[in-house]
């Protein structure tokens, strides 16, 4: 059976407008799902109309959707709006547009009367979760095949209605028309596809095989030539911000369920801890205090109000500085068994795991031993976290026979799965709707706190919205894992690289273990091992390069943007720049000389062509004054998207604080489906790269993170901004596919940085964060 | 106990029932229906929740409800809607000026307050007047310029 019965009962077009404005004031109310996406269609979809409230005791099913079927991907309605359908869900960065966008473009229909409907689990295909700078690739020609499907038939129903062959028709912002190319025919002989489709939905079959980012949709469809592009490659505006400015936007964090309950969690004071007694004395005499839940190690409170709930978790000991095990009315055993924050690098380098061999070449050993010149370096990263400025949240009415979430997760069919087995619930009685978070950036909390929710609701009856303070955000998001990396190179007596080794200890970056369900002793998710997240490019004759993956280290870690790489690639440029400036040679002309790929050495040479660059070699001797400036160059190759970065830095020497002036990428993602999109992504990644490259790191003591808000865990302000951001788009064009641009451009970030101060001051940083302590020790050392 | 409390909130009064230290933050968004201030951090650190209080901006998640009596207090819904947005609201769409949005609220209620009290700011003022505003997209360029965009235009306006 179907899953969405009422998406094509949509109102008129004389409504429309009415009914939009309606339907955004009434974004304050009860329940609602997707705000400026799709306002009519979305109020179809809405959790509210869609899922009945359960009658107490029945099983609920919630069937998932069928992709071999347009409707799964597309709805008209009568007004001549539409609606996409996509699994794939807005996680800050606006990507949703660019899918919007081809679909748009395949179907020949307005961009602002196409709506999209992302995520929830009843009403669009699992198209894998949004990572990895993934969408555009994977879910793009998806969308593609079955938006130009969709078209097809959309021509052949019109070819029966206007009694003309599907040849002599032509179609314009969604109107088709008998005659030729002038666009719009003869307007006696014209039918919109709203007409055309007359509320019924599309429930013919376009075909399907695969699963998530392997499937193919509509085999058959013959999208459109590239060139023929209007739609794609322009800017369009995106639909959700003037909601977003005016209050009007409904986040997750903004959604109420009828006789919803408050929750809050309070974590084990050490991360292994276990929990010994909770007094609950004094709790009743909080207003709107409901009930303290306790499974093994999992504690939490509900409570009427959010003011009940904070303030009854607060009693227990859910605060933002924790004394020690006993600090609050819940005890906890003293677990001390993370290891001395100094001790992190050699408890990384000895932690079991599995090698992957990334490059083999020549004789590493034998080239060592023989060269005029060899370096040695290692380099260190810390755990790193998330920090959504928005805490993670989530709501679950949990009951008997079904579960139903409210969820910003980057994986809501994954996510389903996930709930279904924490709960003991066949999957089809579980259901994820979707609904936008603040930005998460990788793999936040929004999934373990849904774990959070669902069992706070099972032990109390109730829905209950569970949002987590800041400390336990900061303090228990999976991290970005910390890193250690050995390089080791040599030169012979003409500068040229005779030997290069690379070798890091990664823990895992994909452990989605939920933590509520290792709490209740009840493990749900998998502890991968740490994968080689690194693209080796260079054709040095004798190379070796090993990537030791690892399990859990320590804090659960998962992946944070361009996971791993970001690491990798500041080592890896970090060095290359090394041994060129240990050879005296021009860092750009150096890495040229060394690479063969064209699309990298056109990267750099954008990137160098609108810096100015002039070549020279790194640092050109001791500054006078207080102000040093340098110059850095980095590059990457992030699953095919190649980015290219120069910065200008100014280093204070007093201080040690590190400002980044100007910034020049270029960048080649392949076709750009959203140029002004595309640029906000990289304006984004950048300025969270300098963030994580000058300032943030997890701080830890024995027992747990130390670093529990916003003064224990800084990020870049508007006064360390870059005066500029330039970009330059590289093979912008249709004969190279669209590529993901959520992630490449923080990439290069730390090494530019780094080669840019060793340029102004001759002195390298090989550990992240830049801090202007570290760096002052170290010019101190000079 | 909770007892009544009586705001007024984008020019309308309101009598509310919650505990007297209850942070503003959560009256507005669970009793009033107003979400434009956000839950951030509740430790006043990163300005997710800001509103106006008599023209000032003030971080609601550390001001209980009780202190705001009496006061004219202006959220995010006070400056404009979607149908009619305020100039300010107007210049981030103009700029596009937004990821998530998340931390959106506080940045144009900050701004807002600080143009009213200086409407021909340079850059550096302007990040000064946001350098206690976090954002974790980095979207800090098009604020500014989304900012220095609503200045010029009351440069203009006649
Ligand atoms: S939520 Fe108030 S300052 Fe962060
Ligand atoms: S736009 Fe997402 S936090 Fe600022």
């Amino acid at each position: 059976m179907n899953a969405r019965p009422e998406s094509a009962a949509v109102p008129g077009t004389s409504d429309f407008d009415a009914s939009r404005r309606q339907f955004l004031k009434t974004s304050g109310g009860l329940v609602l799902g997707f705000s400026l996406f799709g306002p009519l269609a979305a109020m179809a979809e809405q959790p509210a109309t869609r899922i009945p409230a359960s009658p107490s005791g029945a099983a609920q099913a919630f069937p998932a959707v069928d992709p071999a079927r347009l409707d799964a991907w597309l709805a008209i309605h009568p007004d001549n709006t539409a609606t996409l359908f996509t699994g794939k869900v807005e996680q800050g960065n606006g990507s949703p547009n660019a899918l919007a966008q081809i679909a748009a473009e395949e179907l020949d229909f307005p961009f602002d009367r196409l709506y999209v409907v992302m995520g929830t689990t009843t009403s669009t295909v699992d198209q894998g979760p949004t990572y990895g700078s993934m969408a555009v690739r994977y879910a793009g020609p998806q969308i593609r095949h079955a938006a130009a499907a969709g078209r097809q038939v959309l021509l052949s129903m019109a070819s029966k209605r206007l009694r003309v062959p599907v040849e002599q028709l032509t179609v314009r912002d969604g109107v088709v028309s008998v005659g030729g190319d002038s666009g719009h025919g003869d307007k006696s002989r014209s039918i919109t596809y709203g007409e055309l489709v007359d509320g019924k939905r599309l429930d013919m079959t376009i075909g399907a095989t695969g699963k998530t980012f392997d499937m193919k949709v509509a085999p058959d469809a013959r999208p459109k030539d590239p060139s023929k592009y209007t739609i794609v490659g322009t800017s369009v505006p995106r639909k959700d911000i003037p909601g977003k400015v005016t209050g009007e936007f409904t986040y997750v964090h903004d959604v109420k369920v009828p006789n919803m309950l408050h929750g809050r969690v309070v974590r084990p004071y050490g991360i292994g801890s276990d929990l010994l007694e909770v007094d609950e004395s004094g709790l009743r005499d909080i207003p709107g205090f409901v009930a303290v839940v306790r499974q093994r190690n999992f504690l939490g409170v509900v409570a009427e109000t959010e003011w009940g709930a904070i303030k009854a978790a607060e009693k227990l000991g859910s605060k933002r500085v924790r004394k020690g095990p006993a600090d609050g009315q819940a005890k906890w055993s003293d677990w001390r068994g993370l290891p001395a924050a100094d001790a992190l690098w050699d408890t990384l380098r000895h932690a079991s795991g599995k090698d992957t061999t990334v490059a083999k070449r020549g004789n590493v050993d034998a080239a060592l031993r023989g060269a005029a010149k060899t370096l040695k370096a290692t380099y260190c990263t810390p755990f790193e976290t998330h920090g959504s400025i928005g805490p993670e949240l989530a709501i679950a009415d949990v009951g008997k026979g079904y579960a139903k979430f409210w969820a910003g997760t980057q994986m809501p069919h994954q996510a389903r799965r996930d709930m279904a087995e924490l709960l003991d619930l066949p999957v089809e009685n579980v259901v994820v709707n979707w609904v936008e978070a603040s930005g998460q950036y990788g793999r936040n909390g929004l999934e373990p706190v849904m774990a959070d929710a669902a069992i706070m609701s099972r032990a109390v009856g109730r829905p209950v919205r569970v949002q987590w303070m800041r400390w336990d955000s900061h303090g228990w998001d999976p991290k970005e894992p910390p890193i250690v990396q050995d390089l080791e190179g040599a030169l012979d007596h003409a500068g040229n690289v005779v030997a290069w080794r690379h070798h890091m200890w990664v823990p895992t970056y994909s452990d989605t273990r939920l933590l509520a369900s290792e709490l209740i002793g009840k493990p749900v998710g998998q502890i991968h091992l740490g994968d080689a997240a690194i693209q080796y490019e260079y054709e040095f004759d004798h190379a070796d390069v090993v990537s030791h993956g690892e399990g859990r280290v320590g804090l659960i870690t998962s992946w944070m943007r361009a996971p791993g790489q970001f690491e990798t690639t500041y080592a890896m440029e970090a060095f290359v720049d090394e041994l060129a400036a240990a050879a005296r040679q021009d860092p750009l002309a150096f890495r040229l000389k060394y690479l063969k790929e064209p699309r990298a050495i056109a990267v750099l040479k954008a990137a160098a062509r609108q810096y100015g660059w002039e070549s020279r070699p790194a640092f050109r001797g001791k500054q006078s004054g207080r102000l040093a400036t340098g110059r850095g160059i980095a590059w990457v190759n992030r699953d095919g998207s190649r980015v290219a970065t120069i910065a200008d830095v100014v280093v204070d020497r007093d201080t040690g604080g590190i400002r980044v002036k100007r910034v020049v990428v270029a960048h080649d993602c392949g076709l750009v489906v959203s140029p002004d999109g595309l640029r906000n992504q990289i304006e984004g990644n950048i300025i969270q790269s300098i963030s994580r490259t000058l300032h943030e790191e997890i701080a830890f003591d024995r027992a747990h993170v130390t670093s529990r808000d916003w003064a224990s865990y800084p990020i870049l302000r508007f006064n360390e901004i870059p005066d500029s951001i330039e970009m330059v788009f590289v093979n912008d064009s249709a004969e190279y596919p669209s590529n993901g641009g959520g992630e490449p451009s923080t990439c290069p970030t730390a090494a530019v940085i780094s080669n840019a101060v060793y340029d102004a001051t001759g002195i390298r940083l090989r550990q992240k964060p830049f801090r202007p302590e570290r760096v002052k020790a170290a010019l101190a050392h000079a | 106990m909770p007892g009544t409390i009586h705001l007024k909130v984008n020019g309308k009064q309101h009598a509310v029932e919650a505990e007297p230290d209850t942070m503003l933050l959560y009256v507005l968004r669970d009793q009033l229906g107003l979400h434009g201030p956000k839950f951030g951090c509740g430790l006043s650190q990163c300005g997710a929740c800001t509103v106006h209080l008599d023209g000032a901006a003030v971080r609601s998640c550390v001001l209980p409800a009780a202190a705001a009596e009496g006061r004219a207090i202006t959220t995010l819904e006070g400056l404009g809607s979607v149908d009619k947005p305020g100039p300010l609201q107007q210049a981030f769409i103009d700029e596009q000026a937004v990821q998530c949005g998340y931390c959106i609220n506080g940045m144009i209620m900050t701004a807002q307050a600080f143009l009213d009290a200086h409407p021909n700011p340079s850059r550096d003022d302007i990040k000064q007047a946001l350098d206690n505003n976090l954002c974790r997209c980095g979207t800090h360029m098009r604020i500014v310029r989304a900012v220095e965009r609503a200045a010029k235009h009351w440069k203009h306006a006649p």
